[in-house]
């Protein structure tokens, strides 16, 4: 029991170092780092704890994150830019008052999710994957096609039409990487208090015995329902701070390769534990920006390729070696201290994660 | 506490080397007063991966020619340079951009060469929706200069314009002019379609075409725009009208796409007559010279205001090709890729030695507002920037002929079109809409260069007007 | 709570009664509703390219084969996912990637039997320089695809969420790995490597038009060709899997894994064949798609997407599903592309893609194990 307390105080410690280094960020990093790296890691890092909330406490694995992220920048980014000469050339340009259009954005994702959530609340496993995926693909089609709200060409301007307790986050970096990382300390409080509340223990019930908790008369459906409208609710910050971040939006941010990027970030995290998130998405960041910048344009060496061939057999690695992750191999890490120092445990050890091994 | 002190330590000390693996990328290289950053943006992934080495030689060969560069091998241009100075100040290359055609991607690599890596001024991008990205970008950052590369669209430096993007050659409806006219008097055609891609440079290629062909009297009845992952042409072309109720086709299906679409229509109607079609760039010029263009040999054809082989015979383009060839090997220097990647690094010595190096608003008052490339005919050979610093630009419309290997086909300069300005005399501007699915309209109306079209024949100008 | 159950099945209904009136109001309209354009291309909701089937039957009839030919391409590529994943309950995310594969190994085949083929007529090319690469494309996938399961999936199987993950990430090596070392043949002056377009070319004698003596209608032969090979694949599957000992193991496997092995069969040798198999067809399908469009980067993605949908809709791992799906998604992406109303100039071919995967959403909605999946 020691080694669990002292695990739960090592993550303490760490969390808090974790914190203290992201406030100083802006004085200890290049700007750069502060803008290209540590945002946009938070920014992910949202995007996939709506992931992983569904993942770890629902059971579901939703490709369809990127897509509602997407759904979200879209929407806010037709509803706040205007017309004006020499500006935007793309989208409705409805220029409506940036807070109304924040809140309208968020809410319009919202309510598109639970549409998705609805109808995929009876599929399970990986047809739950599948489902999702084409949720995403949709979306990317929609967006894609109809060129009144944007089209395959960017839309721009969403950045410097934001609400007035925003501010000016064009010049201003560190403004938006405080945003960004509020935003990121209150999605994780918030799932960390959901998963508390009666709602989030009667979900992970159904996460494990669907059946059972039917049968006890719960709506089974209609939980996975809600839990997919939180999971958008997420994803929709994390697409309003992309789209802030980003400065445009366009179709294939919600491509085919940018949801398996999503994909693999959260698995690199780990798809039990919610910190996994943020885990994820520095270490990701971290290895495509060093490979960016070492294999610029001859390919690897000997055996050619980009990015993606090495993130490829990272991804494979983790998958086969630790199919929990960076979060999963720090779990199994304590675990083996456990047996180590104290008596054998009663509890199943180790195996197969719940989330990833059953369907 | 049972637990030994080594058992927090591992966990610290893993975060004590991602800190330092973390700084270490993060600590940044000082900058030297002595140099000018820039950087080279093109696509390396996407239907226009091939642009890498064609662009990055275009640019190093101007450097080579004019600013005392060297390429480290020639062979493979991608390599990189060594020396070179402008404006009193050595040249350094930070990077060349990495980009699939998509603008997000674009965006990314734009900031990593302009930010991460500090470049002042960057070449390119190099297809339209990139240009549209990346000159968002550049209005928000007015201290950065940005040439384009060889990207198509039309916004970049009509809607949008921002004063520190300069565009040293045509867009897609520029490389356009002529082509309508030729069609309507040399087979006469007088209602026609057209097909292309579902985005932006199709559209504004598509502009080009419908100003002039509908200008002289033409009609489109039918525009057709193909979705992406489709996956099958047939139903598409069966949307056009058959070959019996109209003219002609104007064809603007590119990259990987313009060959099935062919062996669709053949498929829907039979074989192709190469009479009955015409189109943009995508019928030659990137990788279709292979495809498609065996097919339609006879085709009259867009181009990117230059040829690839065979090209204009006077004392500027011969000069050029002399100059151009010189630093690599195995480029072909009349390619419409490597030709606009020049003029654009040519553009930025010669704004660099006005300058005396510096860069910012002094570069963007300094860059040339006339330059004198190799196929410039009109104005003694001289290419003029409007007040947008959009290119004025001579235009050789092309047809497709067959060349001395077998199975292998060349294209020849039909017409010389003189002095073609983004707006067509008006018909754009940056108060109208960008071109899009259904825009512009098709309308009659007289174009500047309507009925001027000079002959072309073996690659000297004469005094004929197309018939 | 029970009530509160009941009031969310009356709820439940409405969507039902909705998309089955959706369906009816989109068949009628294309066989009485849509109205030929007028003539100068103005036109209301009911305006077409060429009206109804009733205004203009051969039309309709050609909508019909080209969303059946195409179906016989999307049934080979499909079944091959839909047969692993039939037995094996390995989703393969990288078919896709087995299909760009399959698809430059076909041409680089075809361009060493035909010396310097690019552009190159297509009468020029006889039927066994296009069986000959289709074979050895299909055999060097299938066994790519084997060493990949024996590698990486035989293990841990029954994980069916970690198996596709192990599956993504072989996606995207491969893919990366294709585009940089394909193509290799390719004419002077033209880049080399990168995952740049090729075709591979039909067999001439496909090349043609044939009367099909219907309301005067010719058709192409390569699209029926393709249509013939999509139903033969399937005929072979068929009779492979109902017919032969082999098969009936594989249909035993499916059905009880743990008393197939109990009575002494070997589930591991047919987990083998299968995942040969259905490898195998995606490289099949390369060289059937790689004719009639082109293999380039990208490709990879539209197919494993285009074979998800058509299992999806039609249901994982039944052979019949596959079919059938195949079908639904052909006939929807031809007649959306042929009968969304246009006014004027603006058509609305750009939209037929969101359609199809409006319909895979919409069978969802009703039925989330496919048309002929069972409960998952």
């Amino acid at each position: 029991m020691t080694v669990d307390r002292t695990k739960l105080a090592t993550e303490r410690v760490i969390g808090v170092a974790a914190l203290v280094v992201a406030v100083l960020a802006p004085t200890l990093f290049s700007a750069f780092w502060l803008n290209s790296i540590l945002t946009q890691a938070l920014i992910l890092g949202i995007g996939a704890a709506s992931l992983i909330f569904l993942s770890a406490y629902g059971g579901m694995i939703s490709l369809a994150q990127t897509g509602l992220m997407g759904i979200a920048g879209y929407a806010l980014a037709n509803m706040v830019t205007q017309r004006v000469p020499g500006g935007e050339t793309k989208g409705l340009l409805l220029g409506w008052d940036p807070t109304v259009g924040l809140v309208a954005a968020i809410l319009l994702t919202v309510g598109i999710g639970l549409v998705f959530g609805a109808v995929a609340s009876r599929s399970y496993g990986i047809y739950f994957l599948m489902l999702t995926l084409t949720y995403t693909v949709i979306a990317f089609l929609f967006v894609g096609s109809v060129t009144l709200i944007g089209g395959f060409s960017p839309v721009a301007g969403v950045d410097t039409y934001t609400p007035g307790f925003i501010g000016d986050i064009v010049t201003d970096r560190e403004r938006l990487y405080y945003i960004t990382l509020i935003t990121a300390v209150f999605v994780y409080l918030l799932v960390r208090y959901l998963v508390r509340t009666p709602f989030g223990v009667s979900l992970q019930g159904i996460r494990d015995e669907p059946v059972r908790m039917a049968s006890l008369g719960y709506n089974v459906a209609l939980h996975r329902t809600i839990a997919f409208g939180i999971g958008a609710f997420i994803a929709a910050l994390a697409g309003v701070l992309s789209a802030w971040w980003f400065g445009q939006l366009s179709p294939t941010t919600m491509g085919l390769d940018a949801t398996i990027q999503m994909l693999v970030i959260a698995v690199i995290g780990g798809l039990r534990r919610i910190e996994g998130a943020w885990l994820g998405a520095i270490a990701f960041l971290m290895i495509n920006n060093e490979i960016t910048n070492r294999i610029p344009s001859s390919g690897l060496p000997v055996i050619g390729g980009t990015f993606n061939t090495v993130i490829g057999f990272i991804f494979l690695a983790i998958v086969i070696v630790s199919p929990d992750g960076l979060m999963g191999l720090w779990d199994r890490m304590w675990d083996a201290l456990r047996r180590r120092g104290g008596p054998p445990h009663a509890e199943p050890e180790g195996g197969e994660p719940a989330a990833v091994a059953s369907s | 506490m049972k637990v030994g002190k080594w058992k927090l330590l591992l966990p610290l000390a893993l975060l004590a080397v991602g800190a330092t693996i973390g700084t270490s990328g993060a600590l940044a290289t000082p900058a030297q007063a002595n140099e000018v950053r820039f950087a080279i943006m093109t696509d390396c992934k996407g239907a226009f991966a091939f642009g890498y080495e064609v662009d990055t030689a275009g640019t190093i060969a101007a450097l080579s020619q004019y600013a005392g560069a060297k390429p480290k091998n020639k062979k493979k241009p991608s390599a990189g340079m060594t020396g070179g100075s402008a404006g009193g100040k050595r040249l350094n290359l930070v990077g060349i951009g990495c980009g699939d055609e998509t603008p997000a991607l674009a965006l990314k690599e734009t900031r990593r060469l302009m930010v991460q890596l500090r470049a002042d001024i960057m070449l390119g991008p190099l297809s339209g929706d990139e240009a549209v990205s990346i000159a968002q970008w550049a209005r928000q950052n007015p201290a950065k200069t940005v040439i384009i590369g060889t990207a198509g669209s039309q916004d970049p430096t009509m809607q949008i314009a921002p004063k520190n993007l300069f565009r040293y050659h045509g867009d897609g409806a520029q490389w356009n002019a002529g082509l309508g006219e030729i069609v309507y008097k040399r087979l006469g055609w007088r209602t026609a379609a057209l097909i292309g891609d579902d985005y932006s440079f199709p559209w504004t290629s598509a502009a080009g075409i419908i100003a002039d062909f509908c200008g002289i009297g033409g009609r489109i009845t039918k525009r057709v725009w193909t979705p992406p992952a489709g996956g099958d042409y047939a139903p598409f072309i069966r949307q056009l009208p058959r070959p019996n109720q109209v003219d002609g086709y104007f064809w603007l299906v590119g990259g990987a796409n313009t060959s099935a679409a062919l062996t669709a229509f053949e498929q829907a109607y039979g074989p192709l007559n190469a009479r009955q079609h015409s189109g943009n760039l995508f019928l030659y010029f990137l990788g279709a010279n292979t495809t498609v263009a065996p097919r339609l040999v006879g085709a009259y054809m867009g181009g990117f205001g230059t040829f690839q082989t065979g090209g204009l015979k006077n004392a500027q383009a011969r000069n050029y090709v002399r100059n151009a060839s010189r630093w690599f090997t195995g480029q072909n220097v009349n390619d419409g890729f490597f030709y606009n990647y020049w003029n654009a690094a040519w553009a930025m010595v010669q704004g660099l030695n006005k300058s005396k190096g510096a860069v910012g608003p002094a570069l963007q008052r300094a860059l040339p507002r006339s330059l004198k490339p190799g196929f410039q005919v009109a104005n003694k050979g001289v290419l003029r920037l409007d007040s947008r610093r959009q290119a004025i630009q001579d235009q050789y419309p092309l047809q497709i002929t067959r060349a001395s290997g077998e199975g292998t086909v060349s294209t020849s300069i039909v017409g010389y079109v003189p002095n073609v300005d983004q707006t067509f005399g008006g018909y754009f501007g940056p108060n109208k809409p960008a071109p899009g699915r259904n825009y512009p309209p098709c309308v009659k109306r007289k174009l500047p260069w309507q009925g001027k079209i000079k002959v072309v024949k073996n690659g000297v100008i004469t005094n004929q007007v197309i018939k | 709570m029970a009530e509160r159950i009941r009031a969310w099945g009356v709820v439940g209904t409405v969507p039902r009664a909705l998309a089955a009136g959706l369906v009816v109001f989109a068949i009628l309209y294309v066989l009485v509703i849509a109205d030929p354009p007028d003539e100068f291309g103005g036109g209301n909701w009911r305006t077409t390219n060429t009206g109804s089937a009733l205004d203009d039957p051969s039309t309709f009839l050609t909508t019909v084969l080209d969303g059946l030919t195409f179906a016989g391409l999307l049934f080979i590529v499909a079944s091959g996912f839909s047969l692993i994943f039939g037995l094996m309950r390995v989703v393969n995310m990288a078919h896709g990637a087995f299909y760009l594969l399959g698809g430059y190994i076909a041409y680089e085949i075809q361009q060493r039997m035909t010396g310097s083929g690019f552009g190159l007529n297509p009468t020029e090319v006889n039927t066994l320089e296009w069986v000959v690469p289709w074979l050895v494309a299909m055999v060097c996938i299938g066994v790519f695809g084997l060493a990949v399961q024996q590698l990486l999936l035989r293990w841990n199987q029954g994980q069916d969420l970690r198996q596709a993950l192990i599956t993504i990430a072989v996606s995207v090596i491969v893919a990366d790995q294709v585009i940089a070392h394909f193509p290799r043949t390719v004419p002077a002056g033209t880049q080399q490597f990168g995952g740049n377009a090729v075709s591979i070319s039909w067999p001439g004698w496909t090349n043609r038009l044939v009367d099909l003596h219907v309301g005067g209608v010719t058709y192409s032969l390569s699209r029926l060709v393709m249509l013939a090979l999509g139903a033969a694949v399937g005929l072979a599957l068929f009779l492979w899997l109902h017919k032969t000992k082999t098969g009936m193991v594989i249909r035993a496997g499916v059905d009880d894994r743990q008393m197939t092995a109990a009575i002494g069969i070997n589930i591991q040798t047919t987990f083998a064949l299968a995942f040969l198999v259905g490898s195998a067809l995606a490289a099949f399908g390369a060289t059937v798609g790689g004719s009639q469009a082109s293999i380039a980067q990208g490709r990879d993605g539209e197919w494993l997407l285009f074979s998800l949908v058509v299992v999806i809709i039609g249901g994982m791992g039944s052979l019949a599903g596959a079919a059938v799906g195949s079908v639904l998604y052909g006939l929807v992406f031809a007649f959306a592309v042929a009968y969304l109303p246009t006014t004027g100039n603006e058509c609305c071919t750009q939209y037929s893609v969101v359609l199809t995967f409006a319909l895979m959403a919409l069978v969802l909605a009703f039925r989330p194990q496919g048309l002929f999946g069972r409960a998952a």
